[in-house]
């Protein structure tokens, strides 16, 4: 692991937003690694603080609604929340990109595909009118639409186009880091299948490290390299591919397993996570998700640290050994 | 009771004018379904799915083709015939968001098919069963008074089932009843459907997108493409010998969860073409890897083996029948 460089370090962060006398908890000291190169999968549910976490990095959260209480986010040994606003122009963009979840209202309707390419290229690039739209053409190229389509208004693009143009505008600056915030759930299945391996294989010919934040454990399992499981804010599983889903310790990620139907095949009934998410202004105390935990005891309702399950493979549960336990049981 | 299938649809067509010609939104879709059964109906979007759940339980008017409920064709009835036929048809929309009236409290809602019916008779009678319907779909019992708004995503959508379930129907219409929800609760609210068709017998229609939900609740299998059914065939026997080149595709394209197993994708080319003003050959050649010139004649839909029917003059050649 040692030779193995952390392009992305984030410690401890934490995020609030303030509704109207209401505080709500968004992201609980977070701390997530990404090492150079590699896919990380951000897993949760709706409201889970899964974009909160990306939006952080790339300082573009609502302002004056949410508000970083504290931590701190390396990129590349740079302290993030330490640069000025102007220096953050250089990060975004070019060091760090986004595609966003929705195509559909991403892309500016009065503007052609062309010059909403176009415009991410001139801000960060001393091209000329001439250059900077040969260069969008090849964009679209890239990512398998005709470069004459350049002129083209979002309007005439399906979805699945519309998120290649997404795509092509975040990969137009050769960003080293991508943040992909669930790319592909507008997506029909065979589409989302070619964005899919779109991304895997332009992840391989940038070298781009990417952290893909989705709530679909298949498209984790196709893409990424490590998993963070989150739930209400905290990190409640972290480890690589294998570990997560060979090993699978804390009851939230047995859970979402278990509440899909692809891997019940042959069982009548799904068995799903009972109960609802939390109400994140009125967290429980201690691990968020005892109150939804089938093996939860007075100790969930204290503090609950990360507990080393194996090299790489943390777990914030005390009971991931019984759980576990069940699984096996049921195999 | 009859012998006839509680549902059947007989070359049903649903054509929309556009600005650009006529959108064959369901061309010629023939199937039955029986009491207590499941129908999966998948496709991608703009494949004519949910329109064809639509017109089948009449709020769409046909373009063609017949629908009968238990033998009796209901495509044109009007008036009091049309109340009837409705209250044995029912539909669960795909977005609990906007599928309820924000200014109605929960009650309400449920109550509201009660009172039009008017089989129920006393506001006593209708608000006791309100009660047990809310049960039925476990919403709280203090949860009557709230509105919409108040209810986080799963319980719209339970509301939108008691609905449903209102007036005893014995077809329910789900269109994507569950795309709109987070997977944890996905699962609560399927676990309900098949709780619910156990005990009250009922038939759904299960419109979705989602390979993995209809293989889990369905029977029988319809797969549509830009408004045809290209394969129609029992559940096990769709997922384990497909023979049309897209369902093949389709179900390839359904990420695992499965790590060790490396996937073997059927890659397509291109985007889903539109189906407006349809050339008359097979409407999924542009983006077969198997099509040929033959492709181009209209395809009939072949039963290759029994109850196994697929629209795919190439599927013998293909599959090596």
């Amino acid at each position: 692991m040692s030779e193995e460089k952390i392009y992305l370090d984030i410690k401890d962060l934490e995020v609030v937003y303030s509704q109207a006398k209401k505080t709500v908890r968004a992201v609980n000291r977070v701390s997530l690694q990404l090492v150079k190169g590699k896919t990380l999968g951000l897993v949760g549910e709706t409201g889970a603080g899964k974009t909160t976490i990306a939006k952080s990095i790339l300082r573009i959260l609502p302002n004056p609604q949410a508000k970083v209480l504290g931590g701190q986010i390396f990129l590349d040994g740079e302290d993030l929340f330490k640069k000025s606003e102007d220096a953050m122009y250089d990060v975004r963009g070019t060091k760090v990109a986004m595609v966003f979840q929705d195509p559909m209202t991403a892309l500016n309707p009065l503007m052609t595909v062309g010059d909403q390419i176009l415009e991410v290229l001139m801000l960060h690039n001393d091209y000329n009118n001439t250059e900077g739209l040969k260069k969008a053409g090849e964009m679209l190229e890239t990512v398998g639409i005709p470069a004459e389509r350049c002129s083209e208004y979002p309007h005439q693009f399906s979805g699945g186009m519309k998120q290649r143009v997404v795509i092509a505008m975040a990969l137009a600056c050769n960003p080293e880091l991508l943040l992909a915030d669930e790319p592909t759930t507008a997506l029909d299945v065979t589409i989302q299948a070619q964005v899919l391996d779109l991304i895997n294989e332009l992840k391989k010919s940038y070298n781009t490290s990417m952290i893909l934040i989705t709530h679909d454990l298949g498209v984790v399992a196709e893409t990424c390299d490590d998993v963070a499981v989150i739930y209400a804010g905290k990190i409640v599983e972290s480890g690589s591919k294998e570990d997560v889903f060979d090993h699978t310790a804390h009851p939230y990620t047995l859970g979402l397993f278990g509440s899909l139907p692809s891997a019940a095949v042959g069982e009548k009934r799904l068995h799903p996570i009972g109960g609802m998410p939390p109400d994140p202004t009125n967290l429980p105390p201690g691990c968020a998700f005892w109150p939804r935990c089938p093996y939860a005891t007075e100790e969930c309702k204290e503090e609950i640290e990360f507990i080393k399950l194996a090299p790489g493979h943390f777990c914030r549960c005390i009971h991931s050994d019984k759980a576990h336990k069940a699984l096996r049981r049921k195999e | 009771m009859s012998d006839a299938p509680l549902i059947q649809v007989k070359n049903l067509k649903m054509y929309f004018k556009v600005p650009s010609g006529l959108n064959h939104a369901v061309d010629d879709v023939s199937f039955t379904i029986e009491r207590g059964e499941t129908l999966g109906v998948v496709g991608e979007s703009g494949c004519g799915k949910s329109t064809l759940g639509r017109t089948i339980i009449r709020l769409l008017e046909a373009t063609d083709g017949q629908v009968f409920l238990e033998g009796k064709d209901i495509t044109h009835v009007k008036g009091s015939l049309l109340r009837k036929a409705r209250e044995k048809m029912q539909i669960v929309f795909q977005d609990p968001y906007s599928s309820l009236n924000p200014r109605l409290r929960i009650d309400q809602t449920i109550m509201e098919p009660l009172h039009n019916s008017k089989r129920f008779g006393s506001r006593d009678a209708i608000k006791e069963s309100a009660n047990e319907l809310m049960e039925l779909v476990g919403i709280d019992e203090r949860l009557r008074m709230s509105y919409p708004h108040e209810l986080d995503g799963g319980r719209r959508q339970r509301v939108g089932i008691a609905r449903a379930l209102a007036l005893q129907p014995d077809f329910i219409c789900c269109d994507e009843p569950v795309s709109a929800l987070d997977v944890s609760i996905q699962a609560q609210v399927l676990n309900l459907l098949m709780d619910l068709q156990e005990k009250l017998g009922l038939a759904f229609m299960f419109v979705t997108h989602d390979l993995s939900v209809v293989r889990h609740l369905s029977n029988n299998i319809l797969v549509m493409y830009l408004g045809q059914v290209v394969e129609k065939a029992p559940t096990k026997v769709l997922f384990t010998e497909q023979l049309h080149p897209y369902t093949k595709a389709l179900l390839s394209a359904i990420p695992s969860v499965d790590i060790h197993t490396p996937m073997r994708r059927i890659k397509l080319r291109g985007e889903i073409t539109s189906s407006i003003n349809p050339e008359p050959g097979c409407r999924f050649a542009a983006r077969c890897t198997y099509a040929k010139e033959e492709c181009l004649q209209p395809q009939e839909l072949v039963e290759e083996s029994p109850n196994h029917f697929v629209a795919c003059c190439r599927a013998k050649q293909i599959n090596g029948l």
